[in-house]
């Protein structure tokens, strides 16, 4: 079960779907990307985190209709995206707070 | 090497490879041939790190399968029976015990080597070899299969104490 705060895997994962349905390989590419080359997913990970996912009703699976072969895709459901946002929020509070008190030791 | 990809996806529980294995294999080509534009390096680190993502996440999904108090609910036509999704398939048993054979083959090769070179000694007749290393192996393989045996009973006995009635049974029912 995925709770907050989200491991890095889990959240490049679900920011890669927050703007399309991607299927497996797009998702591989695409949080390589974000990362600049520094986290890259092996298929083990990347399906062992969406297994979880689908079973928390975070994301959902579909078969895409626009291409020949019928691949598996996977988007985000609205309970997914929330608590992405949740996330997101807690994390610009820490960053708030990391910077303001940073700049207080420096003064 | 794809076909050791789909070996090791044999490592999973049954269920998760019918999910997802069709799938995994589909992506595991996509980046195998990407990869074999970039050179002989790059291809090294792909396999490794597949092959150990892989080992990782199939221990994972099996622990997560043994954790599930779940999968010992009863069976709406057999009582203990356990889902057929959550049996541990005879496959993985045989690829542990190679694995752990392996393990230990390489173990013991390389004390033998160093045993011999370190002090100048003779080297380790093999008879001698062959007595340590079997029972050695024997040994490991009991200790192996009754800490399994131990896990099954512990869950067994949970299961009678009616635990496994606190599972989620909306989740059963998808």
């Amino acid at each position: 079960m995925e709770t907050l705060p989200l491991t890095e895997t889990v959240l490049f994962i679900l920011l890669s779907l927050s703007g399309q349905p991607r299927h497996g390989y797009s998702i591989l590419k695409d949080v390589e990307k974000m990362s600049d080359g520094r986290v890259v997913l092996s298929t083990g990970t990347l399906y062992g985190a969406l297994r979880r996912l689908l079973d928390d009703d975070w994301i959902e699976r579909f078969e895409e209709q626009d291409t020949s072969r019928g691949r598996q895709a996977y988007r985000l459901t609205p309970q997914g995206r929330q608590n992405l946002q949740l996330e997101v929020s807690r994390m610009k509070h820490l960053t708030r707070l990391a910077t303001l008190r940073a700049a207080k030791q420096e003064v | 090497m794809l076909r050791l990809y789909r070996s090791l996806l044999y490592l999973y529980p049954p269920i998760f490879r019918r999910q997802f294995g069709t799938e995994m294999l589909a992506v595991f080509r996509g980046v195998q041939a990407e990869t074999t534009e970039h050179g002989i390096i790059p291809q090294g680190v792909l396999y490794v790190r597949e092959t150990a993502g892989l080992l990782v996440g199939a221990l994972q999904e099996h622990l997560r399968a043994v954790g599930a108090v779940r999968a010992f609910l009863p069976s709406p036509t057999r009582r203990f029976a356990m889902h057929a999704e959550f049996r541990f398939p005879k496959i993985t048993a045989v690829l542990m015990t190679l694995i752990l054979g392996g393990i230990i083959l390489a173990i013991e090769k390389a004390r033998m080597i160093q045993a011999s070179y370190s002090q100048g000694a003779p080297l380790v007749p093999l008879e001698t070899a062959r007595l340590t290393f079997f029972p050695t192996v024997a040994l490991l393989l009991v200790i192996f299969y009754a800490a399994g045996l131990v896990g099954w009973a512990v869950l067994f006995a949970l299961r009678r104490t009616g635990v496994h009635r606190l599972a989620d049974m909306s989740a059963q029912q998808k």
